[in-house]
């Protein structure tokens, strides 16, 4: 952290393309997003402040920034969350702006409004945009308006604080028809989603999902919305400048998912052609262009088996997998949203990528390396991580926080890398996050490679067949976790015998190693790693019925 | 096959361990069916590339180190090959009771604790932990943390009577809530946390009678 503190912050160089837009940028988050963020200030020759909670004081975001500021405590409430400590950090260490990344308080339109009153730039759209798209109810009535169709269901928020208006909500749902979904206006990731079948479990489902997205988001408004099944998810990357324009890089296809999560994303979306993807750019280009979006968002769609797409909501906000658009557009969008939040137009390559957007330079998939566990329902498994192997190679991009021995913290979202290929088509692409993840290594806390690993082998992934119901389909999470059990249970049983014996009579029990030759050199563990074993043996033997 | 040793403790089925034999157990939820097992030398272990035995009969698979921590384990029946990872960083994990190793295994990205014993060991215990099940009956459960996070709400208290599968509380982990539900019929006995309780792995969350 070696940051020298300016007198005086210059001027923005608004005009001139080649001079950074700005000369010190504070990242409102943690992890791997936060890295990524502070690398394209580095590179584009601006400083990058961190900002931390006390869990992550020792974190790869705030080594690799130029000045590091405390919030407070590991509770998101208490560090990420709290808007006046963010904008006072920036004050403080002299930023001209603000990145808030994804998550925390990347689309509260108060926070971005703190930070345009206190003067500085909020890199991404203004706080009345984020009002607009960013409130998913506000959202699908600007898409109503500009004759883009929405997802059948509510356009107000549910009165889950009105009793008396519980017999009015269940006749609306009935309409919507079951099975449906109670949604987060503010909401993203699933979080303070629920699945009703039935109108008896509404009640419960309003109260549990407004609750967390209270929790969650600081709003508890919830609406109802159909759910379409099966449905591919997919949404358009785009960006807007201050002249009111506003383009589409292309599209991903994020369809496979776990409780509303994505796991992993592609571009471009397979089996589209070319005029699918034009229609479906331009729908999303209508949208954000009526919501006076500028700097970068994202418009999702659900597409419904007979090829139809409904208008999901819009993101406002840098999205975890922007980087399947960079790989295929050649183009950093963190670049260019720092560029656009300075007030410049959209760049050359920018335009150039919009226009090649329908026609993509071969074929990215990103997996998210999560702390969850496959084999029981993705459930969370915070923890400290053991060794910490990610690939590399040709064509292969990891965006992380996490190193060798870091603790990944209950607290905050679970995921600890994003490991994306880039191959000339889908199915180079495919092979290729085969071998990548084969090259992964973890150990200290699950993770989804498991599943990941089974993607990139499974033949109907390769054939395209996606649907956000993938995942539950095809992936017995359980039995793939049961037969590498007893392979793992062999194989600590024949490592523990080998590391048992005594180095004098190793070739003699050999189990199951080549014998001789460097393979045996690890076979036997002279540190003593068999002492207890040895001496459980004496005890054993001591024992022994005569 | 080893030839018989009658003067040698037997595993449950009545087969003999070997006093170089080990069982290992695989910790952990939702593997309670898979058994402990026994892995032992093969007789003719003095040959390179002997087969080991797993619970009495050999098996066609063999361990390969590749230097300290990781190993490949080779499966001739179907020709597969499974790199894994034996950390030795942490201090033998302690699994609480002498004698017994518990150790991470990861293998095709899955992570494992495993416990690793003398079998014959373990056998001599089993004999005496059999003679005293005999006398007592099967006791209460104790329900323990199986991820750490925040108790949002308790739905049950001492004295209910509660069915195979119903709620019992909420913990919230990592933004998303959690629903602990109950693994058998019976009565709670006794609720050892309450709501907003900040828990970890393995704290005592309740007691089913």
């Amino acid at each position: 952290m070696a940051t020298s503190r300016s007198d005086q912050a210059p001027s923005l160089h608004k005009d001139d393309p080649k001079r950074p837009p700005f000369r010190r940028v504070l990242v409102a988050n943690r992890g791997e997003i936060a890295v990524r963020i502070i690398r394209a200030c580095h590179e584009m020759g601006m400083e990058a402040v961190a900002v931390y909670s006390d869990a992550d004081a020792a974190a790869a975001h705030v080594r690799l920034a130029d000045a590091a500021v405390r919030l407070g405590p590991a509770a998101p409430s208490e560090s990420y969350l709290r808007i006046d400590a963010v904008v006072d950090a920036a004050l403080s260490t002299g930023a001209q702006a603000i990145h808030p990344g994804y998550g925390f308080l990347a689309e509260r339109a108060a926070f971005a409004r703190a930070v345009e009153e206190a003067g500085l730039v909020f890199v991404g759209p203004s706080s009345a945009a984020i009002d607009d798209l960013g409130d998913k109810l506000h959202a699908r009535r600007t898409a109503r308006a500009v004759g883009v169709e929405a997802v059948p269901g509510t356009l107000e928020p549910a009165p889950i604080d009105r009793p008396d208006q519980l017999a009015a909500i269940i006749e609306v749902a009935e309409r919507i028809g079951f099975p449906l979904l109670v949604k987060a206006a503010a909401g993203g990731g699933g979080r303070g989603m629920r699945r009703v079948t039935r109108a008896s479990d509404l009640p419960a489902a309003l109260a549990s999902g407004s609750h967390e997205a209270a929790s969650a988001f600081g709003d508890g408004s919830v609406y109802l919305e159909r759910e379409i099944v099966p449905a591919r998810h997919i949404e358009v990357q785009l960006l807007g400048d201050a002249t009111g324009r506003v383009i589409a890089l292309g599209e991903r296809d994020c369809s496979l998912q776990r409780r509303h999560q994505k796991l992993v994303e592609e571009a471009p979306a397979p089996g589209l052609s070319t005029d699918e993807r034009r229609r479906l750019h331009e729908l999303a280009v209508r949208v954000a262009t009526a919501a006076g979006l500028r700097n970068a968002a994202t418009a999702e769609f659900l597409r419904a088996p007979d090829g139809a797409f409904y208008f999901l909501e819009v993101n406002t906000r840098l999205q975890v997998e922007h980087g399947v658009t960079e790989l295929v557009s050649g183009l950093d969008i963190v670049r260019e949203q720092l560029s656009l939040a300075a007030g410049r137009p959209l760049s050359s390559a920018a335009l150039a990528a919009a226009d090649r957007a329908a026609e993509p330079a071969g074929h990215a998939i990103e997996v998210r390396l999560t702390a969850e566990d496959p084999g029981h329902d993705f459930a969370p498994t915070p923890g400290r991580i053991g060794q910490w192997v990610m690939p590399s190679g040709p064509g292969v991009r990891v965006d992380t926080g996490i190193e060798a021995g870091d603790r990944v913290p209950p607290e905050y979202d679970n995921l600890i890398a994003k490991v994306m290929v880039h191959a000339g088509d889908r199915d180079a692409a495919i092979d290729r996050l085969r071998r990548a993840l084969d090259e992964t290594e973890i150990s200290g806390v699950q993770t989804t490679l498991p599943f990941h690993r089974f993607v990139a082998r499974d033949a109907s992934f390769r054939a395209g067949r996606l649907s956000t119901e993938w995942v539950g389909e095809h992936w017995d999470g359980p039995a793939q976790r049961m037969t590498a059990a007893r392979r793992a249970q062999l194989a600590a049983g024949l490592h523990a015998l080998a590391a048992a014996e005594r180095p004098a009579t190793a070739s003699a029990l050999a189990v199951g190693a080549r014998a001789g030759g460097a393979g045996n050199a690890g076979l036997i563990d002279p540190s003593g790693d068999g002492r207890w074993h040895r001496a459980a043996l004496d005890d054993a033997v001591d024992r022994w019925p005569r | 096959m080893e030839p018989q040793r009658p003067d040698l403790p037997v595993e449950p089925d009545g087969a003999p361990v070997d006093p170089r034999a080990v069982r290992v157990t695989v910790v952990g939820a939702d593997l309670g069916d898979l058994p402990a097992i026994v892995v032992g030398p093969a007789a003719d272990a003095g040959v390179p590339n002997a087969r080991p035995l797993q619970d009495g009969s050999p098996v066609d698979a063999s361990l390969e180190m590749v230097g300290r921590e990781r190993a490949v384990l080779r499966e001739d029946t179907d020709r597969t090959r499974h790199p894994l990872l034996l950390p030795t960083t942490e201090p033998a994990t302690s699994s609480g009771r002498p004698g017994v190793d518990r150790r991470e295994v990861i293998l095709d990205g899955w992570r494992f604790e495993v416990e690793v014993e003398s079998a014959a060991r373990a056998a001599l215990q089993d004999r005496a932990r059999r003679g005293r099940e005999q006398a007592g009956r099967s006791g209460p459960t104790q329900v323990h943390a199986i991820i750490p996070g925040v108790v949002v709400s308790v739905s049950i208290a001492p004295g209910d009577i509660v069915t195979a599968g119903q709620q019992l509380l909420v913990v919230e982990a990592m933004k998303m809530q959690n629903e602990l539900r109950a693994p058998r019929d019976g009565t709670i006995e006794r609720v050892a946390v309450g709501a907003g309780a900040t828990i970890d792995v393995g704290d005592l969350l309740l007691v089913l009678a």
